[in-house]
């Protein structure tokens, strides 16, 4: 069986190897010019940045992990700091009266700003 | 400090200098790819079943190696140069399994690998009679086909180690796979590749007497 195998290997080799050998000029000419392409390779300088490239990406990456890791609980104590304030203003006695006076408060916030009251 | 000096100067005169090496280093890389382009690309080829898609695939895999594994031994080149290729055809597959299905998609017909004709892309003919090149034809086209028509794995396995002629390790190392998967992949193909080429029987595989 193995020298069956090696029989039909060799005759498949043989053809395979006769069509390699066929192969007509305007491709063998396309192969040399690709390979004149390669070759030009070696005399283009290497960008130097690329060598930081695995650094750079790894530090980014960390980065981004701790931002991801602290921000959601920085956003919910913000979050949760500014629902409650919000409640206590809504939920205060003194809460719709502010409201009616809106313009009041506003006016009184824009003098003390400019050192007119008090 | 007078010895220092001239030991220095004996072993710089010895050693070839940076341009020389370098010079050196590209006059192999022309040498080991003008020698394994051909049947890379005729590999390539078989693989996708046309010429000017093998062509980009050889050259693309050419500047791969040159760009990042200029600098390994010699030895090496032709199982990476390899592994470059198969990864290139095996995108190149991907690609156009996506094409055929947004082709699909928008109710066009994709595009038929049967429609390869291998005698047509076959060069002329090299001085031989018409009908024992008709012959050879139509046993490289049904070669060709068969081939295609193996998985992948074992069609990589076949090619590189039958039309290459790479050892199991560096088949192995073509491939990304381990030694024994190499052997198992190539003894189904070829097992498979008999059935197929004896099923047709085309005078060029027809089994030679003693064969069963």
């Amino acid at each position: 069986m193995n020298e069956q195998n090696e029989t039909f290997e060799t005759r498949m080799k043989e053809a395979f190897d006769e069509s390699v050998d066929k192969l007509d000029g305007a491709t063998l000419s396309k192969l040399n010019q690709g390979r004149h392409a390669a070759l030009a390779q070696l005399h283009r300088p290497r960008r130097q940045w690329s060598r930081w490239m695995p650094a750079t990406g790894a530090v980014a990456a960390i980065l981004v992990a701790v931002v991801m890791l602290q921000t959601p609980s920085a956003i919910d104590d913000v979050a949760a700091v500014s629902t409650a304030t919000d409640m206590e203003i809504l939920l205060g006695e003194d809460s719709i009266e502010m409201l009616e006076e809106l313009e009041f408060y506003s006016w009184i916030d824009i003098a003390e700003s400019e050192g007119d009251v008090g | 400090m007078e010895v220092n000096t001239a030991v220095f100067a004996v072993s710089c005169a010895g050693a070839p200098s940076l341009g020389a090496r370098a010079l050196q280093k590209e006059r192999q890389l022309n040498q080991f790819l003008a020698e394994v382009e051909r049947r890379a690309l005729r590999i390539a080829e078989i693989a996708v079943r046309d010429r000017d898609e093998a062509l980009d695939l050889v050259q693309d895999a050419m500047i791969k190696l040159v760009r990042n594994y200029s600098d390994r031994s010699n030895e090496e080149w032709t199982p990476l140069f390899y592994r470059i290729l198969q990864n290139g055809v095996r995108d190149w597959h991907r690609r156009q399994a996506v094409r055929n299905r947004v082709m699909v998609w928008f109710g066009r017909k994709p595009s038929d690998d049967n429609d390869y004709d291998a005698i047509a892309a076959a060069p002329d003919p090299t001085g031989r009679a018409p009908d024992e090149e008709l012959q050879n034809s139509e046993a490289m086209q049904s070669l060709e086909k068969a081939v295609y028509e193996l998985p992948a794995r074992q069609r990589e396995a076949f090619m590189l180690r039958t039309f290459e002629g790479l050892d199991v390790a560096g088949t192995a190392v073509a491939m990304g796979c381990s030694a024994g998967s190499v052997k198992t992949h190539y003894s189904r193909a070829v097992h498979a590749l008999r059935e197929r080429l004896e099923e047709h029987r085309p005078e060029g595989f027809a089994p030679v007497e003693g064969e069963s």
